[in-house]
């Protein structure tokens, strides 16, 4: 065989291997985090014995661990997964290190329509006003996402500028209705913002799990589109193959989608769609095929890393994830661009 | 072959494989190509001169539909290339940029790799690398395999880019300025390669290069097109084309053209630009 080609075997090799362990420490991790807790803390050995049904657990401890703790852990990796690929995505298919799921208006969509929700009482599904609002109100900037890619001549700056115009527009209707808001509906309408896990149930997190789940492996065909995209602009994107606009708007959608579904019931986390891509790219190069599960896997570590200390550090007190996403992945993220000299291309 | 750079052959007779009928370009208001009719046979190396502004980029990119004709037809193998799924159209044609400014990092090897996208599903075999790592090797580029495509020279990245060309093992290479970026030894080696390439007989492939150096013109191209304001003034051999009226008309300069002894190349000997354009 070809010595170049061996080398480039040998280190495609060590590439999974990297994204195995990754995939490993999270898994572990998880299953830390099911055993740790405010209110309980059983350790990592009991815990998987529980997981794995090799005790009987107490009827207590089984509430807390299937019931409080499974599904904001599950959410944890569901949504990091979903964030973080919706944000590999969008910065490779935009060009710009930038972007993050919240670039496109989607989670001011959802906002929102969490508001209309929280403080107008307004829902098309009563039952799960601020859920179903802040989807179908997200889906609303889905739908212009795909109106815009419909236009001939739309580049990725198009794209970028209407997200933030929508993030303005929105904004601003918020702002006005907080004035019509009484402090019950205020301190509801700021805690939806902070991002937080406690909100889904069980059935709602294996829901999501399997929409993301679902719509995960479209994220890799797009890759090698990515690649050339990302190297060479449109131009050289159309010579390999690839029809730049089209890939562009498809990927756009689907990363909105990942993101609304994430966002209609956690509420507002966007960092760790920024930070998960950019520290994937320092872990495992730039080359889409390994940096989007690499960034899922980052996505999911950094979430469940940013629950886990938000509810054990001033344990009764939760802090929502949101909020520990940003103080704890916020320095990581700051350090790692300040040791590699600010050079994180896209 | 790294040995002898600037060694010539010429290739020899193939069927038609490239048609531009009656091609008309405009950007707005103003027709940059006004209507284009030639044809490019299978191994067969086609020069595009003509001064800035004179379509030469356009045309290039009109034929493999970045550009979207406004008239005319462009076929490949008799199918017409408005009509052709991208796919398959990046597997008859392969474009060579005249640059690739990016700050994307992504190692010389999975550029090259990215020429393999119009043939594989989503994985790539040993065998795709091996492709990879024998162009890499074609033009002299396997100590850079594992360096970032960013931080190459200006030179090194053309040279990368055209590797990634020829893996994509186009019937077609549209190259758009190759040699601009390249000092001598390597304009030589490069075009040699491509040459080589186009010569083989085992397949009919062709070239067609834009290119501001009548030498490199003349010395490795079966025919000159000669492109000014928008239309072929002169389609032909080099000898016939590169004429001393032909280069005042189109470039305004004076040159004297004089037959190399030991090969068939010719030598354009660049005087005084005329002071009046043309």
């Amino acid at each position: 065989m070809d010595l170049i080609t061996k080398s480039h075997i040998e280190k495609t090799g060590r590439q999974i291997r990297l994204l195995a362990g990754l995939l490993f420490l999270t898994l572990f991790f998880a299953l830390f985090s099911l055993g740790t807790g405010s209110s309980n803390n059983l350790g990592l050995v009991p815990t998987m014995k529980i997981i794995f049904g090799l005790t009987e657990p107490t009827g207590l401890q089984s509430d807390i661990i299937w019931r409080l703790r499974f599904p904001r852990v599950l959410m944890a990796i569901v949504g990091g997964v979903a964030l973080a690929t919706a944000g590999a995505l969008m910065q490779g298919c935009l060009g710009n290190p930038l972007v993050s799921p919240l670039t496109l208006g989607v989670a001011s969509g959802a906002a929102l329509g969490a508001a209309f929700a929280i403080i107008l009482d307004f829902s098309f599904i009563p039952e799960v006003a601020i859920v179903a609002n802040a989807f179908l109100f997200s889906l609303i900037v889905v739908g212009v996402i795909i109106r815009l890619g419909s236009m001939r001549s739309v580049s990725a700056e198009s794209y970028i500028l209407v997200g933030i115009a929508i993030t303005f527009i929105a904004g601003a209707i918020v702002s006005t209705m907080t004035y019509f808001a009484t402090d019950a509906q205020l301190s509801q309408l700021t805690h939806w913002s902070f991002g937080s896990l406690s909100r889904p149930t069980l059935t709602d997190s294996v829901i999501i799990g399997f929409l993301v789940l679902s719509l995960l492996p479209m994220g890799l065909i797009f890759a090698w589109d990515l690649n050339a995209m990302a190297l060479g602009g449109d131009d050289f994107a159309i010579s390999t193959g690839v029809d730049p606009r089209i890939t562009r708007r498809n990927i756009l959608i689907l990363s909105a989608l990942l993101t609304s579904i994430i966002i209609s019931f956690t509420g507002l986390i966007g960092f760790v769609g920024l930070a998960a891509p950019h520290m994937s790219r320092l872990i495992i190069g730039n080359d889409y095929r390994k940096l989007i599960p690499c960034s899922a896997v980052a996505g999911a570590l950094l979430m469940l890393f940013a629950d886990t200390v938000g509810r054990t550090l001033f344990a009764p007190v939760v802090i929502p994830v949101g909020i520990m996403l940003s103080v704890i992945g916020g320095p990581i993220f700051m350090y790692l661009l300040m040791k590699h000299k600010g050079g994180m291309g896209v | 072959m790294m040995e002898t750079p600037g060694e010539l052959v010429r290739g020899g007779d193939s069927s038609v494989i490239l048609k531009v009928e009656n091609l008309h370009f405009r950007w707005g208001a103003n027709e940059v190509l006004k209507n284009i009719n030639f044809d490019v046979s299978g191994n067969e190396m086609v020069a595009i001169l003509g001064k800035n502004g004179a379509g030469k980029t356009t045309l290039i990119k009109c034929l493999n539909r970045i550009n979207q004709v406004n008239e005319g037809k462009v076929t490949i193998a008799s199918k017409d290339v408005s009509k052709m799924p991208l796919l398959d159209l990046s597997k008859s044609i392969s474009y060579v940029p005249q640059t690739v400014r990016t700050s994307f990092p992504m190692e010389v090897f999975d550029v090259l790799m990215l020429g393999r996208r119009p043939h594989v599903s989503w994985r790539t075999s040993p065998l795709d690398k091996d492709v990879v790592s024998q162009t890499l090797r074609q033009f002299g580029l396997e100590e850079l395999a594992f360096r970032r495509f960013d931080r190459l020279s200006g030179g090194e990245r053309q040279r990368v880019v055209i590797a990634k060309a020829v893996v994509q093992d186009p019937s077609i290479y549209l190259l758009d300025e190759p040699t601009s970026d390249l000092d001598l030894w390597t304009q030589l080696l490069t075009m040699d390669t491509i040459r080589n390439i186009i010569n083989d007989s085992r397949s009919e492939k062709s070239a067609i290069f834009a290119i501001h150096d009548i030498n490199i013109a003349a010395r490795y191209s079966d025919r000159v097109m000669l492109l000014h304001e928008g239309e072929i003034l002169a389609d032909g051999p080099p000898e016939d084309v590169i004429t001393r009226s032909n280069i005042a008309k189109v470039f305004g300069v004076e040159c004297d053209i004089t037959q190399a002894t030991n090969d068939r190349s010719m030598n354009v000997v660049i005087g005084k630009p005329i002071t009046k354009r043309m």
